[in-house]
């Protein structure tokens, strides 16, 4: 008997039904299933004891005391001890791994064209720290280096020279500062808010704006025309005229906060003109206080000054490192180049990531990044009293990074040591002050704590805070002389939040909203303010600021309020724009 | 007649293989590391399920029990047999964690609160984990070639069909967090 290929077909045909008789196949369809449960870069709960560990937020001056609830080792989630945090701050555990994250850097080879750099610098030519958020003991650091180097500089943000203390003010009127947003510790702003009044004067209706008992709907620009205006230096109808106000609410608001009657007046930078009203009104010593700094040891006192990157003179500086390891407020980039050396200047950027000012450097050498970082967070514009936070690592940073005070400071020869220990020793050793833990909800006076005792409580997210000067010993401003009132007669430009990055149609929420948010290439400005440019809606046209210049394409809306360019480019908002038809 | 003779014969085949070779084929066996007796355990020590797997002081339960619980009542040889004699030379000696394969290990997508089961809803350890808490010798530990998982495991079908017999939520998220 032979075997012919019909009867192979028959057998097989037997076979498969057969085997759809059995457990087989639905098994393997349900093992198949499990095993690819297990597949590579599927994310993994983490396992382990369960503990909460304590630091700060450091990835804004804020610095909010954060509880964070760890895995193991691994934080699994962040929450604020007192009050809430932002967004940022409740997802901040997530930041070392985004994919624009830097992990290796050229670290040697930087050092060795740092120092060569140095080595070659011609006559006049600086060395120059710029970082973004002074105060901190890294800054300290790098400035006790450029004061080793003999032509170092450390340049830095204008800084306001005074804090306030919203506990105190019954009355505040705010100049497009956005006090319910990002100004200030925001659950501190939030904790004391049935305290106050608000009177919000801004251009736009901002969320503080909606939130204020009062919104006053100035003329974009005309703040400092408000501030002179209710300090006496403009008469009401003056003030009226720029501000776009009637003199009755110009009038109404100056009875609101008048002298002695515990009112606060702010803008967004403490402005020496907002500053000098709040003089005006008696809250010297009251409602604004100068912004005091934790204790330094005696010797760190010899560091270099700080440096306003205005009075820098123009292609002077050969060695350029830029610190953007601390967020804070960012420079034009603009400003910046036009003080570099002609030539091939050498610029270093220490950052987490290349988006920043490492588009522009030779070099960009990775930083760790918040929750690895160990940093300290100088107080806050709301923090009255001086106060010492460590940000404390709460992961391990990657092998490749570099933290910037070290490598400075090694570039100027300075002996390594631990900044934040020494600093945590001379406020030890000063004796005042107290120290809060949140662990325990405890206050105890620093008197009563060992030295090491208080390391560890502020490597455990403890916080030192000391004592505000009397007002006796306060030397005020008084007699500063407001500015000119010269509000911009321009266009203000606003920038709005970016457009997310491209997803999926599938996800119908994200693309709908997309549609509602600029497009990085578009300006919205009112019909009025476009028919006045000469433009209308599709033309071409180019966004001129102090920043730059931008090639837009226009969108004409009438829910934009006239005066103002809304723009999704954060380095387009400026206080003064032009638009020019191509 | 004779091509059905072949067509039943491949069906079969394939119905044997089927139910009968393949249950053994899809699964790799291999023994515990200790020939440990949950028997011997509750009857001559008095223990306890929950003197051994025990909850952790913030409500988690700790599973199977480390070296350092055996050894404490194992640091020296507590009888002459050789499961005993084993044990103390190849982990108690040398402080080597015994490789034990748990039986219920669950995907990692799967939240399980034996704190919730036991202590809230006064499951019996058995409901689950049958009568290993009585048995003599530990069952060899069958793993599944393709999904990695033992045999002896709870499935997805037995805790849904427990919590509609109690009338318990069900839902996808209830388990899958």
């Amino acid at each position: 008997m032979t075997t012919t290929r019909r009867d192979i077909f028959k057998f097989a045909g037997g076979s498969a039904l057969g085997a759809l008789l059995t457990p087989a196949p639905w098994r393997l369809i349900t093992d198949t299933a499990l095993w690819s449960e297990n597949w590579p870069g599927i994310p993994r709960p983490a396992r382990g004891e369960i503990r909460a560990k304590f630091t700060h937020c450091s990835l804004c001056p804020a610095g909010c005391a954060v509880r964070a609830r760890c895995v193991g080792e691994q934080p699994v989630s962040l929450a604020g001890v007192r009050g809430g945090l932002c967004p940022f701050g409740v997802t901040g555990h997530q930041l070392p791994y985004h994919p624009a994250r830097l992990r290796q850097g050229p670290v040697s080879e930087a050092m060795a064209a740092v120092a060569d750099a140095i080595a070659k610098c011609g006559p006049g030519e600086r060395v120059a720290v710029l970082d973004l958020r002074p105060g901190r003991t890294a800054s300290w650091t790098a400035r006790r280096a450029m004061a080793v180097l003999k032509n170092g500089w450390y340049i830095a943000p204008v800084q306001s020279p005074v804090a306030v203390d919203l506990t105190k003010a019954r009355t505040v009127l705010s100049l497009s500062a956005p006090l319910l947003e990002r100004w200030g510790t925001p659950a501190n702003v939030f904790a004391v808010r049935d305290g106050f009044r608000l009177i919000q004067a801004d251009p736009v209706e901002s969320r503080t704006a909606a939130l204020a008992d009062l919104w006053l709907p100035i003329r974009p620009g005309s703040e400092e025309a408000l501030a002179l205006g209710l300090a006496g230096q403009l008469t009401s109808a003056e003030t009226a005229a720029m501000t776009g106000l009637s003199e009755h609410q110009i009038e109404s608001v100056g009875q609101t906060i008048g002298f002695g009657r515990l009112s606060l007046v702010i803008d967004r930078a403490m402005s020496p003109a907002v500053v000098a009203l709040n003089v005006k009104l008696g809250g010297w010593g009251r409602t604004i206080v100068p912004r005091a700094e934790a204790p330094v040891p005696p010797e760190w006192k010899k560091a270099a000054p700080v440096t306003d990157l205005a009075t820098v003179p123009d292609r002077s500086i050969r060695v350029l490192l830029i610190d953007e390891s601390a967020p804070g407020e960012y420079l034009p980039w603009d400003a910046i180049e036009k003080k570099l050396a002609a030539g091939n200047p050498l610029v270093v950027v220490f950052a987490w990531s290349a988006n920043g000012y490492g588009r522009y450097a030779k070099y960009v050498l990775p930083t760790p990044v918040y929750p690895e970082a160990t940093d300290d967070i100088p107080p806050a514009i709301d923090s009255p009293a001086p106060c010492f936070r460590i940000a404390a690592p709460l992961l391990a940073a990657p092998a490749g990074v570099v933290t910037p005070s070290e490598f400075i400071a090694s570039l100027a020869g300075l002996p390594p040591a631990d900044a934040l220990r020494e600093r945590a020793r001379a406020i030890h050793q000063g004796g005042r002050g107290t120290l809060v833990t949140y662990a325990d909800a405890k206050s105890v006076p620093v008197k009563e704590v060992k030295p090491d005792d208080f390391w560890k409580a502020l490597n455990a997210g403890g916080c030192w805070v000391g004592q505000a000067l009397p007002p006796a010993n306060f030397r005020a401003p008084v007699g500063q002389a407001l500015p000119p009132a010269n509000p911009s007669q321009g266009l203000v430009v606003l920038a709005t939040p970016p457009a997310p990055s491209p997803a999926s149609p599938l996800f119908t929420k994200l693309y709908q909203e997309s549609d509602l948010l600029l497009a990085p290439n578009c300006i919205a400005l009112h019909p009025q303010d476009a028919a006045r440019c000469g433009v209308s809606a599709g033309n071409r046209a180019t966004l001129e600021t102090p920043n730059g210049k931008w090639s837009v394409r226009i969108l004409t809306d009438s829910s934009v309020r006239p005066g103002v360019v809304l723009a999704a480019r954060p380095e387009m908002a400026s206080a003064s724009g032009k638009v020019v038809r191509v | 007649m004779r091509g059905k003779i072949i067509f039943l014969a491949g069906l079969a085949a394939a119905l044997g293989a089927g139910w009968a070779g393949f249950p053994y084929a899809i699964y790799t066996s291999r023994p515990q590391p200790v020939d440990f007796s949950h028997k011997v355990h509750a009857d001559k020590a008095g223990a306890k399920c929950e003197d051994c797997h025990a909850f952790r002081d913030d409500g988690t339960f700790a599973g199977i029990p480390t070296l350092d619980k055996c050894a404490g009542c194992h640091a020296a040889a507590m009888g002459t047999t050789a499961a005993e004699e084993n044990f103390i030379d190849q982990y108690v000696t040398p402080q080597r964690e015994p490789p034990w394969a748990s039986y219920a290990r669950q995907p990692e997508n799967v939240f399980f609160s034996h704190a919730a089961h036991v202590k809230l809803g006064n499951v019996k350890c058995e409901s689950c984990h049958g009568a290993l808490g009585a048995s003599d010798k530990l069952p060899r530990y069958r793993q599944d070639r393709i999904s990695g998982y033992s045999r002896l495991g709870m499935s997805m079908t037995d805790c849904i069909a427990c919590h509609r017999q109690q009338a318990r939520a069900d839902s996808c998220l209830d388990c899958h967090k």
